[in-house]
């Protein structure tokens, strides 16, 4: 009899995780270049971006049958069936945050080649971006080492994303009449939508942390009764 | 109360009469069955201790088995969940050396009491083994009247017709079998013997059905069949059933009891008992997560 029971299936269940959570480096990749994109107005790295989303879409698809095929075929139960779940989840998050990416950079082309319309509103976003970014590794880390602790931490930073957010809302109503300066403040404000979404994901991903160690699942904060 | 199952919530005081009373009642009257709705019998078990001559089998085992609910006893061969089982219904002691400590009682008595006869507590808590085992030269309808008569000083021959249907039907196989019930239960299908076996254990109106494995030696879809009679059949019995089978005990019972050994020469012992949908997604003890996942060893 082998050491340990199973060790085949174990070793597959090890290597979709890192394979999975793998997604998370390709969506930080992806967040780094449309942060660039953003920063020096450039389409073609947006282009890139865009096209690149297919890796994320690729190893989703992979992965989920891959785990479907575990779960057809090897009857898990326990940790092994809430850390199969919980990726199923996870992979669903790491594809949405991978297209909210593309959101970014499809907008980049509509704000035009001319220089940014405000200095303060592009340093809001790419700020946005870089807390974002720390809140992918974070997320990242928190599951590798089954930390509820770092994962329940991503709220609070995801709660400063959220503050950026409304200040480039805020920023933008005060950019005044000019037509064009609107539209671009309009493009703006749909790019760091989609990167405050980017974080929440990532704390979505920290749910399922919880939720892998304790068994029990429930949302870190609650949207819709924020009061509670 | 034990051996007289037409009073069902007899006075304590008449426990006495219980070895005369035996395989009376269940037949000179119109039986009182466990009526779908009204509550099986709980099982409690406190600090049970069996053994085999100087052998320890079974240590220190503590639980409740809920009525009309399955409970699955698991864990790997030599853990000692068949022995624990064949104690509840004192067929262990059936066995040369073997002895019993510890308190087993039916809602509230103790079925090693002196006094209480064996086979009384037999007929209550009837069993079911691993290979179905049909009287093979009785006819289909011998075997599941075989009981009664066992029991019955009289019983006529309507009522035996009436219980045979009776229990055909609780386990599922009258419709299949009802046309040649003078045939002999070896020609049957392995799972309509097995049912057949349920048919006979059901026919004495039993509180609570102990199941040896009941499916193992079944294909798929008698299983299946044999499981959704199960499910079934725990509207009106308390249901213990021993498996190896792991998805068998997450499909099939309503409670999880997982025994363990430390050991070859060592005693089983209960790990943890909780509600099945708990031992199979996160359960209590790191020991349990280990045997349900599949990683021994």
């Amino acid at each position: 009899m082998p050491e340990v029971a199973r060790a085949e299936y174990l070793e597959e269940l090890a290597n979709l995780e890192a394979s999975a959570l793998g997604g998370l480096d390709l969506v930080n990749t992806a967040l780094t270049r449309t942060l660039e994109a953003v920063e020096h107005q450039d389409v073609e790295l947006a282009q890139l971006v865009v096209a690149d989303d297919d890796r994320i879409d690729g190893r989703y698809l992979e992965v989920h049958q891959a785990l479907i095929t575990l779960l057809a075929t090897q009857s898990p139960v326990a940790t092994d069936l809430r850390l199969i779940s919980s990726l199923l989840h996870v992979l669903k998050n790491i594809e949405r945050m991978g297209d909210q990416c593309v959101n970014v950079c499809k907008v980049i082309p509509i704000s035009g080649n001319e220089p940014p319309a405000d200095e303060e509103m592009v340093r809001l976003i790419l700020s946005m971006g870089r807390n974002t970014k720390t809140l992918i590794v974070q997320a990242k880390r928190a599951f590798e080492e089954r930390d509820v602790e770092m994962a329940q931490d991503l709220v609070r930073q995801d709660d400063v994303v959220d503050n950026l957010n409304r200040d480039c809302f805020r920023l933008a109503i005060e950019l005044g009449d000019d037509a064009d300066k609107r539209e671009w403040a309009m493009t703006m404000l749909l790019a760091a939508r989609a990167i405050e979404r980017i974080g929440d994901n990532a704390v979505d991903i920290g749910e399922q942390v919880a939720f892998v160690v304790t068994g029990l699942f429930r949302e870190f904060e609650d949207a819709s009764h924020p009061e509670r | 109360m034990l051996g007289a199952a037409t009073k069902r919530s007899a006075p304590e005081e008449s426990k006495g009469e219980m070895a005369d009373s035996r395989g009376v009642t269940a037949t000179s009257t119109e039986p009182v069955t466990a009526v779908a709705g009204q509550p099986a019998k709980t099982i409690e078990a406190r600090d049970v201790n069996l053994f085999y001559g100087d052998f320890q089998a079974v240590e220190g085992v503590s639980m409740t088995i809920e009525p009309n609910k399955v409970t699955a006893l698991i864990g790997s061969s030599g853990c000692g969940k068949t022995t624990f089982l064949r104690s509840l219904n004192r067929m262990h002691e059936l066995t040369p050396g073997a002895r019993v400590e510890g308190g087993i009682t039916l809602d509230g008595e103790d079925v090693y009491a002196p006094g209480v006869d064996p086979v009384a507590v037999r007929r209550l808590i009837g069993m079911v083994f691993q290979q179905p085992n049909p009287f093979p030269t009785m006819s289909i309808y011998d075997n599941v009247a075989a009981g009664l008569n066992l029991n019955a000083k009289k019983v006529s021959k309507a009522q035996k017709d009436a219980a045979v249907e009776r229990s055909l039907r609780g386990a599922h196989l009258w419709d299949e079998v009802k046309d040649r019930l003078d045939k002999p239960g070896a020609g049957l299908s392995g799972g309509q013997q097995q049912r057949l076996c349920i048919a006979r254990a059901i026919a004495v109106e039993p509180e609570v059905l102990l199941m040896d494995e009941p499916c193992s030696a079944l294909d798929p879809v008698a299983t299946l069949a044999i499981e959704d009679l199960i499910g079934e059949l725990k509207n009106r019995y308390t249901i213990v059933i021993v498996t190896h089978n792991m998805q068998q005990a997450a499909r099939a019972s309503d409670a999880t009891a997982f025994f363990n050994i430390e050991g070859t020469g060592k005693p089983g012992h209960l790990v943890e008992v909780g509600p099945t949908q708990e031992i199979f997604t996160k359960p209590g003890k790191q020991e349990t997560e280990d045997y349900v996942s599949g990683r021994f060893g």
